[in-house]
């Protein structure tokens, strides 16, 4: 029986952001496809990070899938691979006979990657109420990281009704950026009731980076002292979820 | 020498960061002689104080749990209670072993043969009085549970994974797996860098885990089948095993004929060992019970206190890992677990 699947993007901008956000958390990812589309979800060995992503077949070019399959890769391997192609290169994957990921950029490279045995167990999602929502551009919050990196390894989140306050303190110093409701860099902010939680860069930094300005808008959604949910938009109709738990209050 | 499972087990290779916010329940015995036997001065002697006391043990379990708690895991160690009576054979075996390498560390010390005299005294490791309560007593200072289990303390350690109160036993010995733990950690408290023995090389050791229904599934056995492979192979309780039968000719045989009472061709042999109670101590061993098993904080002052004045430790070295612990607990994020 040969099973058909196969997924091609229009460019490769979002298959890049979505292969480097995975890659700062783990080292090998299991994706699923089914006919609605391919899901990927996995935590850092530690279990302070998770992702979880949804990228419906309405967001491809071209999109098949007879049948549920998962399929396994070491992410830094498909990473190398997926960074040869151009902004406008096309990308299509599917999985060969003898199990091996195909892997076509643009016309004519036909890449063959040999596939792992997937481990995934099954992740579930934390289930918590989300009181606070900020929405900014990934550019903007990816600066506000830089200003508050120079003196903590934390960014502190505090919503009002009325501002989004971003702040961080360390052995050298302190930072406070505040947003207003209102200004041009915050698109959104709806709060139910103030919260306020600390989430470290460590982990914030480098998925904001890999995720990098394909993304446009996203969203910042918690409560006090509880994990932290960021949305990234893909492709428009796909997401990334990331989820952060919050540190332990001393 | 264990139970000798290996050939048949499939042991998953894994990180100890795997186990971050996980409770591991450890054979303390094991641990600690572990400990004696690696933690030695280039010609085979222990660590001691100014008293001469040893203080290999101390060594070890000060680090390891340093190591532990920094990465998030919370150690439970199991004490062994009094070994069940089928198990003096064994237990007078390696009296022995220990009595020959005693004479072979001598020796080679006469003959100035460090490396082998070494091997020796790894030979003779043997838990002295005091040791435990030592033991215990560090334990305390760092808020990490002990229990002591009434009979083997590999069986406690299992049910503690049957109840949920541990997601895995550490220890180097497969018999956890016949007591009926969930999951079988191995290297959990000696990985790292080691030094093989004889040669001037040295390896990465790596835990490894052994998923006790994965194996069954694998096997196509159940766990009282399991059980009579071991009395096979050989266990604590009858360490001779049966004649020219290894873990492989085992399973087959069990898969054969389904229990030991059905195998025709070692009917003289069952004869003369006592296997029903040997099945009952894996399968109905005598457990501590478990309830409100509370992780406290550490006690630094208590600990530099205990390890640097009374016991010669380094205070630098000692205050430096402590104080290293100290900042990653502060640094550390909480896990996403607790919202699932």
């Amino acid at each position: 029986m040969s099973l058909v699947f196969s997924a091609k993007t229009s460019g490769s901008d979002d298959l890049k952001a979505i292969i480097s956000a995975i890659s700062t958390l783990v080292e090998e990812a299991t994706f699923v496809s089914t006919a609605e589309g391919i899901s990927f979800r996995g935590m850092d060995p530690s279990h302070v990070a998770l992702i979880d992503i949804s990228w419906p077949n309405s967001a491809f070019e071209k999109y098949e899938c007879d049948s549920d399959i998962k399929f396994g890769v070491r992410i830094d391997e498909f990473s190398k691979l997926i960074k040869r192609a151009d902004k406008k290169d096309s990308i299509e994957i599917s999985i060969s006979d003898d199990n091996m990921l195909l892997v076509t950029i643009g016309k004519n490279k036909k890449y063959k990657m040999r596939l792992i045995e997937s481990s995934a167990t099954d992740t579930p999602l934390p289930k918590i109420p989300y009181n606070a929502k900020i929405g900014l551009t990934n550019t903007e919050f990816d600066k506000i990281l830089g200003d508050v990196q120079v003196v903590s390894d934390y960014l502190t989140i505090r919503a009002t009704p009325t501002t989004a306050e971003f702040s961080g303190k360390g052995d050298s110093g302190e930072v406070v950026i505040d947003l207003e409701k209102g200004s041009e860099q915050l698109t959104e902010l709806s709060v139910k009731e103030e919260s306020t939680g600390t989430y470290s860069l460590e982990y914030l930094n480098p998925v904001v980076k890999a995720v990098g300005t394909s993304v446009g808008s996203i969203t910042c959604e918690y409560s006090s002292a509880k994990p932290l949910r960021i949305e990234f938009k893909v492709a428009n109709i796909g997401r990334i979820h990331f989820y952060l738990a919050p540190r332990v209050e001393s | 020498m264990g139970l000798d499972l290996k050939p048949i087990l499939q042991r998953e290779k894994t990180k100890l960061e795997s186990f971050t916010s996980k409770v591991i329940a450890i054979d303390a015995y094991n641990a600690i002689y572990q400990f004696l036997a690696i933690i030695r001065g280039p010609d085979g002697q222990h660590l001691t104080d100014s008293n001469g006391r040893v203080t290999s043990h101390l060594s070890g379990l000060f680090y390891r749990n340093i190591n532990f708690l920094s990465l998030g895991i919370k150690p439970i160690y199991v004490f062994d209670g009094r070994p069940p009576s089928l198990k003096s054979a064994e237990i007078e075996r390696r009296r022995q072993i220990k009595k020959e390498a005693t004479i072979k560390y001598e020796k080679a010390i006469f003959e100035g043969n460090l490396e082998e005299a070494r091997k020796f005294a790894q030979q003779t490791t043997a838990m002295r009085d005091g040791m435990v309560d030592e033991s215990k007593h560090l334990l305390d200072l760092f808020g990490i549970p002990h229990i002591q289990a009434p009979s083997e303390g590999e069986a406690t350690a299992a049910q503690l994974t049957i109840s949920g109160n541990a997601h895995a036993t550490a220890s180097q010995d497969f018999d956890s797996i016949l007591f009926g733990a969930k999951k079988l950690v191995r290297n959990f408290t000696n990985s790292g860098r080691r030094k093989l023995p004889n040669r001037n090389t040295y390896i990465d050791i790596e835990p490894e885990i052994i998923d006790l229904q994965k194996n069954l599934d694998e096997l196509k056995v159940t766990r009282e089948q399991l059980v009579d492979i071991g009395i096979l192979i050989g266990t604590d309780f009858n360490p001779d095993g049966f004649e020219r039968i290894g873990p492989k000719t085992a399973l087959k045989m069990v898969k054969e004929h389904g229990r030991l009472e059905n195998i025709p061709q070692i009917q003289e042999q069952l004869g003369k060992i006592d296997y029903k109670q040997i099945r009952e101590i894996f399968l109905k061993s005598e457990v501590a019970p478990v309830n409100n098993i509370r992780f406290k904080e550490v006690d630094s002052d208590s600990i530099i206190n205990y390890l640097v004045k009374e016991r010669n430790f380094s205070q630098e070295r000692v205050e430096t890992a402590l104080n290293r612990l100290k900042k990653t607990i502060e640094k550390k994020s909480q896990t996403l677990e607790q919202w699932f």
